[in-house]
C-alpha cells in the first residue's frame, strides 16, 4: 500500500492530463500471450513436434533409428540394463544407456541417458561452466522411497528373438514386452496392453553434436541432414538470448493407452479435468499443454498455458481400469495428447467401438525418466505414486480451518482489528495472512517499522483464541547494502549464478535483487538459521510461512523467469532444474520451520505457489492470481480437483478472486464453494474494496458465515481425510471418476466432487443468478439432503436439488457415518474439546461405515500413537466404535488426556419404521460395569423427506470403544 | 419436539451432576449462567418449560445437561450446547425438531457471569468451556468451570473491577469535562451565530444608506450629463475618425498584447507536454509489466494511443510563430498601421472612408464580418482575456467620467454588501449541528500519526495524509456535510445492534492513482478532548475516521439554551 500511495502522488498528474486527452480506454483483462512461448517459438517443441509429424506422414515407410543392442542386455536383481543404439549415419550410432527397473511395488520404471554425455566427453561452448551431463538428480527432491527393486521379477525365458519380456508385479501379472528394433516396450496387465512407450516412434534422445561452422558458400553440407538447426545454438525470446553451452538435448517419447478414452492429471493448468486433444479440432487444443512453472499475470481460462506448478503425473482411465505414468524430468516439458477412435464393425458406429489416447511428452533437457503404473484403480495409482513421492503431510490442524488474506492488512493494529471483528460477528477463522505489505522495505525477515512497531503483541492478541499468522516469505532478497541478509547471501556466495558465473542479478517485488539458492545444502543451512526467533524477531510459535514467487518470478526475465543458462549449484543449468526449484526453495522453508528451538519439533504450515512432484510432502497450493468472475470460480473446481488425483490434494483457489471486486453473490457463492477447498483461504488484490465476510451486508453475511461454520462443523470429517491422503495418497476432495471408476457418464464431469470418503457429495453454485443444481448419482444408493434429508435415489441420472442463495447443495450417500463437531467456536484450536455428532446415513441394507482420526493437530506425537484412529460400523441395529489405530508408546497418555471429549449426538437418517415405538438404547462402553441406556427420539417427516432418530448424549467417549444398540 | 416425561430420567447424569447448579452462596440457587432476571424460569424444579416455546416441558433434570434440548437453546444457560441455535450456523431439521420457525430467537442473552466485586455480566454461550479464560466479561472466570483440557480460570474480579472502577471514575470524570466542554462549545457557537446575525443587520443598515447616495448620485450624474450635451465640443483629434482610430488602436493593442500573452502560455503549455510525454515514454520503456498494476498498465496502454495519434512534436510550425512574431511588433510607420496618420485625418473624409470600405464589400460579407468581431470580442471577454469595455468612456468628458465613476462605486459597494449578507445568511441557513454546535469548531484542526503518515481533521474543513518519509500531502476530501452513519455495536450480550453516529462528510479530495478522488468519513464519538481515534482505507481511497469529541456528547443543550434564552432577552 505504500507503494501505491507514493506512485499515486507522483502520477496523478499524469492520470489528470489522461484523462484529460480523453483517451481513457477500459483494459481488456487478458494474459499476456507476447510474455510466453507457444509451442512454435520454443525451440525444441517445434523440433519435437515437427518429428512426430514427419513420422506421422511417412507412415510405414518409416522406421524408428532406436534399437535396443540385444547383446547387451542384462537382467538382474529385477532390473534391465541394457545399451539403445541410435542409428545418426550408416557409420555413426550413439550409445544410449538404458534401465528398466520392475519395483517391488509393482511399478516399472525406464531411464534411458546419453553415453557421451554421461561420461562427460562433450565440450561445451563460450567456456560455459555448466555441468555436462544430463541433469540425473530431480530424484534428490521429488522420491522419497518406494524404489526398492521386485526380488520376483523374472525374465522369461521363453520370448522369441529380438523380444526380452519381464514378468513382475502382483503375482508376477504385469509383463513389460521390450522389443528390440526398433525399440518399445509394452505394458501388461492381465495380458492386454494398457501403456505402450515408442508405439509411434516419436522416440527422440538428441544427442550431443559438435556445431559446424557454416561458412558461406558451403551451406550445402549441412542441408543434408535435413534437420532444422535454427533453434539448436541459440534462442532469443523477448530480448533474451540463451546461449544454450550444450547445443540441443531435448528428449521426447510418444506414451499411447490403448483402449482409454480420458487421461488426467499434469497440473497446472486452468482447463477441464478430462485432459482435451491438443492438435487442433473442434473443441481441441492447438498448443500442446505446457510445464514450465511461470508467473502468468491474468491467466486465460480452458487453455493449455502453463501456469505456476507442474505435477508431470498423466493417469489413463477406462471403464474399470486406471494406469498412469509418471516423467520424472524437471525441465520445460510439453504434452501433446491425440485420441483416436477406431470401430469394431464399421457399420455398427459406437457399439465396440474403442478409443486409444496417445501422449506426446518432449522435455527440453534431462533423461528419460518414465514410471509405469498399472493400477487398476485409480486408488493403487494415488497409493504407488505416493510411495514414490512422498504423501500429503498431515497438517496442522488450523491449517484446514478458514485463513483470511488480503493484500495487505496496513498495520498491526488493522490485524487486531480484523481479528476483533471475526468475534464481534461471531464468525469462526483461524489463520490471518500478510503479504508483502508488511515488511521494511521489502527485506524479508524485517518488519516495516511504522506500520508494524509491534508484530508480538498483534501476535498474542490472535494466540489468545489460538489464532494464527502466516507471513510472505519469497525467494528474491533485496540487494542492497547493511541489509543483513544480503550481505551474508553474497559473502557466503549461496545465490543463483548468471551464465558466466557471477551472481545474478533480476527484478522482482524488492527491486534489484538476487536469488537464494536452495540446492545448495550450505545455502539451506544458512536458510533454516534465519528463521530461528532470535534471527527472525518479531514472530512467535504461531507464526507460519507463505513461500510466492518461487517459480521463480524475476520480472525481467525471460518469460518472468530466470534465463535458462543461469547457473545453480553444482553448476547445473537453470534449464534443467526450473520446474522443482520451486520445491527446493519449500525444502528449506520446511526444515526450517520444523524446529525454530530446539525441542519446539512442530509441523510446519506453509503455502507455496510453485510446485512439482513431491510438494505435497511439505505444502499446502493455490492457484494463483485468479479473478472475481464467475468462469474463474468455475474453474477452480476442475484445477482443485486434479490436483487432488495428482497427489498434491492441499488445494485451493483465492476464495472471492484475487483481481477485481466480486459482487456480494458471487462473493457468497464463493464463500460456499471454498469451503470445499481443501485449503480455504479468501484473499484480495490491493486494489480492491475490502470484503472481509463481516462486511457484506445481510442476509449476505449470515449466508456466508453458515458457510464457513459448515466448514468447521465437518472439520474432522476434513482432518480424517487429510489423514487419509497423508498415508494412502487419496485425493481430499474426489471427482466423480475417482469415486464411480466404473460409469462412464461421470469421467468428464469435474464440477461436483465427493469429500474424502464420507459419502458427501457436493455441487457447488458457480452460475449467476442460479436457484437449482443438477447433481448427477451415478450408484443406485439412497442420496440425503444434508440439512432436510430430502431422498434422492436413481443411477446414471441427474437430479434437481434446490440451491438458492442461502443454499450449499449438499448430499449424503447411504452407507456412511459422518463425524462432525456442532458447536460453534471462535477458532478450530478453540473446538478441541468438544463433543461429536454422528451422522449415520444408512445404505439399502440398514448398515453404515465410517472413520475418525484425531491427535493433537500440532506435532508429531501421532508417530509415537498419539492418535485416535476409529472405525464406525452400523448394522444389525448396532453402531459401534473400533480402534484401528496402532499403539505407540504415547497411546496412552493421549487417550487420557481425550477421555473427556465424548460423542454427544448419534443421528441416524433413514431408520427402520420400527424404531417409532422406540425411545431408549442401550450402551455398551469398554470398560463400564454395566451397559446404561440414552434416550432416542424418533422424528417421522413429510412425503419425500426421509425419518430420522436422536440419540441423545450416549456419553461416550470418542478414544473408546463401545457400541449402542438399538 | 416434546420430551415424554420420565424417559430422560433414564439419562446418564454423570454430566448434569456437576453441571446443573452453579454453586451460590448469595442465597438464589440459580441454574449455572442464569441471569436474575431469568430466575423466575429455572424456579420449578421438577419440570422446565422452553422459555419461548412453552409447549415443550423437558424434565429439570436436562437443565444444563450439556445438550441442547430447547429450540430457542433456554435449558442451557450454562454450557455451550445451544450455542450453534444461530443465524450463522448452518442448522439441520435435526437440530431444531419441530421448530420450522427460520426466525431464530434464543432466549438468553448468553452465560450469566456473577463476577463479584465487579459487575455482572453475560459471556456469548460459543465461548462458555472452550478453554480461554474470558476475563473481559467473565473476571471470575466461571465461563470455564469444566475445566477442559485443563484450563483453569481464577477469579480476577477483585483486581479487574478494582482497575475497572478506577477507570470507570475517570471515565465519569471525563465525562463531566467533556460536558462542560460541550457547553462552552455551545456557548461559543451561540456567541459565533449571534454574531453573524448582528453582522446582517449592520449591514444591512449600511445598504439602505448607501442606495440613498446612489440615488443622488445617479441624479447628478443625469444633470452634468444634461449639461455636457448641451456643449459644443470641438477639437483636434474628436472627429469621428480621430476617435475610431484611437478606439481602434487602444483595442489593437490590447489585442496584441493578449496575443503575446496567449502565445506565452500556448509555448510554456508546450515544453510543460512535451516534459510530460517525455516522462511518459520514459515510463512506457521502464514500467515493469509484471508488477501487477493495472493502472500503470492502462496508463502505458492509453499512453500507446495518445502517442500514436502523434505528439506536441508535430505541432511546431515556424512558419506561423514567424507571422505571430511579425505580428506582434509595436505598430509604426514602417510596419502594421501607421495611427498617426488616422489620427490626424481630416473629419471631412470620415464618411467617404466608411462608405468606400463598405461599398466593396458585400452586405453579407460586412455583417458576417461584423459578427463574427463580435463573437470573438465576446469569447475574448468571457474568458479573461480581454477586459469588457465601457463604450463611451473615450469621448465623455471627466466631470462626466466622474460622476458615472461615483455612481459605480456605490453600485459596487452595495453589490459587495449584499454578497456579504447572502454569505452570512447562508451561513445562517448551513447545518451546524444540534445547537449549532459544530460552528465553534470550524477550522480546529487535529491531527495523529498512523503508520507511515500523518493524518489530519480540520473540522468542517477538510482531511488530510501528510506523508512522514516525505512527499507531497494528500487532501483526503473537503467538507461537504454533517451526516450521520449506522455502526455495529455489541449490546450486552453479545448481539449486534446498529447505532446511529454523527457524522462529518469530507468529500473531492485528491484523485487517487487508478482510483477515485479521495473521501473521508469522519465518525464522531463523545469525548472529553477532540482527538483523532483510528484512521481506516475501507476501500481504495475511500478513508474513515473515528474522531473523538466533546461536541456530540450527550445533553447540555438545554441548559445553554436555557442560558442564553436568558441573555436574549436582556
Amino acid at each position: 500500500m505504500a507503494g501505491r500511495r507514493l506512485l499515486s502522488t507522483r502520477w496523478t498528474l499524469l492520470l489528470s492530463l489522461v484523462i484529460l486527452l480523453g483517451c481513457l480506454v477500459i483494459p481488456g483483462v487478458a494474459v499476456k500471450h507476447e510474455n510466453f512461448k507457444k509451442c512454435s517459438q520454443s525451440g525444441f517443441c517445434k523440433r519435437n513436434r515437427a518429428y512426430a509429424d514427419d513420422v506421422a506422414a511417412k507412415g510405414s515407410a518409416w522406421s524408428s533409428p532406436y534399437e535396443l543392442d540385444s547383446s547387451s542386455i542384462q537382467f538382474k536383481d529385477g532390473q534391465l540394463h541394457g545399451t539403445i543404439l541410435k542409428s545418426v549415419s550408416a557409420e555413426e550410432k550413439v550409445k544410449l544407456p538404458l534401465t528398466v527397473s520392475f519395483l517391488e511395488s509393482g511399478v516399472a520404471r525406464v531411464v534411458i541417458d546419453e553415453e557421451k554425455r554421461l561420461n562427460k566427453e562433450i565440450e561445451l561452448r563460450h567456456d560455459s561452466q555448466a555441468r555436462k551431463e544430463r541433469y540425473n538428480e530431480a530424484e534428490k527432491w521429488v522420491l522419497v522411497g518406494g524404489l526398492e527393486l521386485s526380488k520376483s521379477a523374472t525374465l522369461d525365458s521363453e520370448s522369441e528373438t529380438g523380444v526380452t519380456r519381464v514378468l513382475y508385479g502382483p503375482e508376477n501379472n504385469f509383463q513389460a514386452i521390450i522389443r528390440h528394433s526398433p525399440f518399445d516396450i509394452e505394458f501388461q496387465r492381465d495380458g492386454q496392453t494398457h501403456v505402450h512407450l515408442n508405439n509411434k516412434g516419436y522416440l527422440n534422445m538428441e544427442h550431443w553434436r559438435r556445431k559446424v561452422d557454416t561458412s558461406e558458400g558451403d551451406g550445402e553440407q549441412n542441408s543434408e541432414s535435413q534437420e532444422d538447426e535454427s533453434t539448436w545454438w541459440e534462442e532469443t525470446f523477448g530480448g533474451n538470448t540463451d546461449t544454450k553451452p550444450k547445443g540441443p538435448e531435448s528428449v521426447g517419447l510418444d506414451i499411447t493407452f490403448p483402449g482409454y478414452g480420458h487421461v488426467y492429471g499434469i497440473p497446472e493448468h486452468a482447463d477441464s479435468l478430462s485432459l482435451r486433444e491438443t492438435r487442433g479440432g473442434s473443441g481441441n487444443h492447438e498448443e500442446p499443454y505446457r510445464m514450465y512453472n511461470s508467473d502468468v499475470f491474468e491467466y486465460e481460462l480452458n487453455s493449455p498455458m502453463t501456469l505456476y506448478g507442474a505435477i508431470p503425473l498423466m493417469q489413463a482411465h477406462r471403464p474399470g481400469s486406471t494406469v498412469g505414468v509418471f516423467w520424472l524430468n524437471a525441465a520445460e516439458t510439453w504434452v501433446d495428447i491425440v485420441k483416436s477412435t477406431s470401430s469394431a464393425n464399421p457399420l455398427s458406429l459406437g457399439v465396440n467401438s474403442k478409443t486409444d489416447t496417445q501422449s506426446h511428452w518432449f522435455s527440453e533437457s534431462g533423461q528419460i525418466d518414465v514410471f509405469v503404473f498399472l493400477g487398476p484403480t485409480p486408488q493403487d495409482i494415488s497409493k504407488k505414486y505416493g510411495e514414490l513421492t512422498g504423501y500429503t503431510q498431515l497438517p496442522q490442524h488450523f491449517a484446514i480451518a478458514y485463513h483470511q488474506c488480503r493484500w495487505n492488512y496496513v498495520t498491526d493494529e488493522d490485524v487486531k482489528d480484523v481479528d476483533r471483528n471475526f468475534d464481534k460477528y461471531q464468525i469462526p477463522y483461524d489463520v490471518i495472512w500478510l503479504d508483502i505489505e508488511y515488511l521494511d522495505d521489502r527485506k524479508y525477515f524485517t518488519w516495516d517499522p511504522l506500520t508494524f512497531p509491534n508484530p508480538i503483541g498483534m501476535e498474542e492478541q490472535l494466540d489468545e483464541s489460538e489464532r494464527k499468522l502466516v507471513v510472505i516469505i519469497d525467494p528474491h532478497i533485496k540487494n542492497k547494502e547493511k541489509y543483513t541478509i544480503s550481505e551474508e547471501l553474497k559473502s557466503k556466495n549461496l545465490a543463483t549464478r548468471n551464465k558466466d558465473g557471477e551472481i545474478y542479478e533480476g527484478w522482482c517485488w524488492p527491486g534489484s535483487s538476487h536469488w537464494v539458492d536452495c540446492f545448495n545444502p550450505e545455502a539451506i543451512k544458512w536458510w533454516i538459521g534465519l528463521f530461528k526467533y532470535d534471527k527472525f524477531k518479531g514472530t512467535l510459535p504461531n507464526v507460519f510461512i507463505w513461500n510466492d514467487m518461487n517459480e521463480p518470478s524475476v520480472f525481467n526475465g525471460p518469460e518472468t523467469t530466470m534465463p535458462k543458462d543461469n547457473l545453480h549449484y553444482g553448476n547445473w543449468e537453470h534449464r534443467d532444474i526450473h520446474n522443482v526449484n520451486g520445491i527446493t526453495f519449500v525444502n528449506a522453508t520446511y526444515n526450517a520451520m520444523l524446529e525454530r528451538k530446539k525441542g519446539e519439533l512442530r509441523r510446519p504450515f506453509i503455502l507455496t505457489r510453485s510446485y512439482y512432484a513431491g510438494a505435497q510432502r511439505m505444502s499446502a497450493m493455490w492457484t494463483g492470481d485468479n479473478q472475481a468472475t464467475w468462469e474463474h470460480l468455475a474453474i477452480s473446481l476442475p484445477m482443485v480437483l486434479n490436483n487432488g488425483i495428482s497427489g498434491f490434494p492441499f488445494a485451493g483457489a483465492d476464495v472471492g478472486g484475487f483481481f477485481h471486486n466480486p459482487s456480494k453473490d458471487l462473493l457468497t457463492r464463493w464463500y460456499q464453494t471454498g469451503i470445499w477447498y481443501p485449503f480455504f483461504r479468501a484473499h484480495a488484490h490491493i486494489d480492491t474494496r475490502r470484503r472481509e465476510p463481516y462486511l457484506i451486508s445481510e442476509p449476505h453475511r449470515s449466508i456466508i458465515a453458515q458457510a464457513i461454520r459448515l466448514r468447521y462443523q465437518l472439520l474432522p470429517a476434513w482432518y480424517t481425510a487429510f489423514h487419509e491422503a497423508s498415508v494412502n495418497g487419496t485425493p481430499i476432495v474426489r471427482p466423480q471418476f475417482y469415486v464411480h471408476p466404473s460409469d462412464e457418464a461421470g469421467f468428464v464431469i469435474d464440477d461436483q466432487l465427493y469429500l474424502g470418503s464420507t459419502g458427501i457429495l457436493t455441487k457447488p453454485v458457480v452460475t449467476e443468478g442460479t436457484t437449482t443444481v443438477d447433481i448427477y448419482l451415478a450408484d443406485d444408493e439412497k442420496y440425503y439432503d444434508y440439512f432436510d434429508y430430502t431422498v434422492y435415489q436413481g443411477a446414471g441420472k441427474r437430479h434437481e436439488v434446490p440451491a438458492p442463495l442461502e443454499k450449499v447443495p449438499v448430499l449424503m450417500q447411504g452407507g456412511h457415518v459422518i463425524p462432525r463437531k456442532d458447536r460453534p467456536r471462535r477458532s478450530s484450536g478453540l473446538m478441541k474439546w468438544d463433543p461429536y455428532t454422528l451422522v449415520v446415513v444408512l445404505d439399502k441394507n440398514g448398515e453404515a461405515d465410517g472413520t475418525l482420526y484425531v491427535d493433537d493437530g500440532e506435532t508429531f506425537d501421532y508417530e509415537r500413537g498419539a492418535y485416535i484412529h476409529r472405525r464406525f460400523h452400523f448394522h444389525d441395529s448396532t453402531l459401534s466404535s473400533e480402534d484401528i489405530g496402532t499403539k505407540g508408546p504415547k497411546t496412552a497418555e493421549y487417550l487420557k488426556a481425550m477421555a473427556s471429549v465424548r460423542v454427544e449426538r448419534v443421528v441416524v437418517i433413514d431408520p427402520p419404521k420400527g424404531w417409532q415405538e422406540k425411545s431408549t438404547v442401550t450402551v455398551i462402553e469398554d470398560g463400564a460395569k454395566t451397559a446404561s441406556t440414552a434416550a432416542m427420539e424418533y422424528h417421522a417427516q413429510p412425503n419425500g423427506k426421509a425419518p430420522y432418530a436422536v440419540v441423545k448424549n450416549p456419553t461416550v467417549s470418542i478414544g473408546k470403544t463401545w457400541r449402542i444398540e438399538f | 419436539m416434546i420430551l415424554p416425561q420420565g424417559l430422560l430420567f433414564f439419562v446418564s447424569l454423570a454430566a448434569c451432576s456437576t453441571a446443573v447448579v452453579a454453586a451460590s452462596n448469595d442465597g438464589s440457587a440459580r441454574p449455572r449462567g442464569v441471569g436474575p432476571e431469568f430466575a423466575k424460569f429455572y424456579k420449578d424444579t421438577d419440570t422446565f418449560t422452553c422459555i419461548s416455546h412453552p409447549a415443550i416441558k423437558i424434565p429439570f433434570s436436562a437443565v444444563n445437561d450439556d445438550y441442547c434440548d430447547c429450540p430457542d437453546g433456554s435449558d442451557e444457560p450454562g454450557t455451550s450446547a445451544c450455542a450453534h441455535l444461530s443465524r450463522n450456523s448452518p442448522l439441520t431439521v435435526a437440530d431444531r425438531p419441530g421448530s420450522n420457525d427460520l426466525d431464530l430467537t434464543l432466549s438468553l442473552p448468553g452465560f450469566y457471569c456473577k463476577n463479584k466485586g465487579h459487575k455482572p455480566s453475560y459471556v456469548p454461550f460459543q465461548r462458555v468451556n472452550d478453554g480461554i479464560c474470558d476475563y473481559d466479561l467473565c473476571c471470575d472466570g466461571s465461563d470455564e468451570w469444566a475445566r477442559v483440557g485443563g484450563t483453569k480460570c481464577e477469579d480476577k474480579c477483585k483486581e479487574i473491577g478494582k482497575e475497572w472502577r478506577k477507570k470507570e471514575e475517570k471515565r465519569q470524570k471525563s465525562m463531566t469535562t467533556a460536558l462542560k466542554k460541550k457547553k462552552e462549545l455551545l456557548t461559543d457557537a451561540g456567541r459565533q451565530q449571534k454574531e453573524v446575525e448582528e453582522n446582517i443587520n449592520r449591514l444591512e443598515i449600511q445598504i439602505q444608506g448607501q442606495e440613498i447616495k446612489l440615488k443622488d448620485l445617479e441624479a447628478d450624474l443625469e444633470e452634468i450629463e444634461k449639461q455636457e450635451r448641451s456643449k459644443v465640443v470641438t477639437g483636434k483629434k474628436a472627429g469621428k475618425v480621430n476617435v475610431l482610430a484611437q478606439v481602434a488602436k487602444g483595442r489593437v493593442e490590447e489585442l496584441r498584447t493578449a496575443l503575446a500573452e496567449v502565445r506565452k502560455e500556448r509555448d510554456e503549455t508546450r515544453s510543460r507536454i512535451k516534459e510530460l510525454e517525455e516522462i511518459l515514454s520514459k515510463f512506457k520503456v521502464e514500467y515493469n509489466p509484471n508488477f501487477n498494476d493495472e493502472g500503470v498498465k492502462r496508463a502505458v496502454r492509453s499512453w500507446e494511443e495518445y502517442a500514436a495519434r502523434g505528439t506536441s512534436e508535430g505541432l511546431e510550425n515556424a512558419a506561423r510563430d514567424r507571422d505571430l512574431d511579425e505580428i506582434v511588433k509595436p505598430d509604426d510607420d514602417k510596419s502594421g498601421v501607421n495611427w498617426e496618420q488616422w489620427e490626424n485625418e481630416e473629419d471631412g473624409c470620415e464618411a467617404n472612408l466608411v462608405y468606400q470600405l463598405a461599398a466593396y464589400l458585400p452586405p453579407s460579407l460586412v455583417n458576417f464580418i461584423e459578427d463574427k468581431a463580435l463573437a470573438i470580442r465576446g469569447f475574448l471577454e468571457q474568458n479573461g482575456i480581454l477586459p469588457t469595455k465601457d463604450e463611451g468612456s473615450a469621448s465623455e468628458s471627466k466631470a462626466v467620467t466622474e460622476a458615472r465613476d461615483a455612481v459605480d462605486a456605490v453600485r459596487k459597494s452595495i453589490e459587495d454588501l449584499k454578497n456579504q449578507v447572502k454569505d452570512h445568511k447562508e451561513d445562517l441557513d448551513t447545518d451546524y449541528g444540534v445547537g449549532s454546535i459544530f460552528r465553534a469548531l470550524k477550522g480546529v484542526c487535529i491531527q495523529k500519526d498512523a503508520g507511515e503518515y500523518t493524518y489530519e481533521h480540520c473540522f468542517l474543513d477538510q482531511t488530510k495524509q501528510i506523508p512522514k518519509k516525505g512527499g507531497s500531502t494528500a487532501r483526503m476530501g473537503n467538507f461537504v456535510r454533517i451526516g450521520s452513519v449506522t455502526i455495529d455495536q455489541l449490546n450486552e450480550s453479545g448481539e449486534i445492534v446498529p447505532e446511529e453516529r454523527i457524522s462529518l462528510e469530507y468529500a473531492k479530495g485528491q484523485t487517487c492513482w487508478n482510483g477515485p478522488a479521495r473521501s473521508t468519513s469522519v465518525v464522531l464519538q463523545c469525548g472529553e478532548e477532540n482527538e483523532i481515534l483510528k484512521i481506516a482505507e475501507d476501500e481504495k481511497c475511500v478513508y474513515s475516521m473515528l474522531v473523538n469529541t466533546p461536541a456530540v456528547c450527550p445533553g447540555g443543550e438545554e441548559d445553554v439554551h436555557a442560558a442564553s434564552g436568558r441573555k436574549d432577552e436582556l
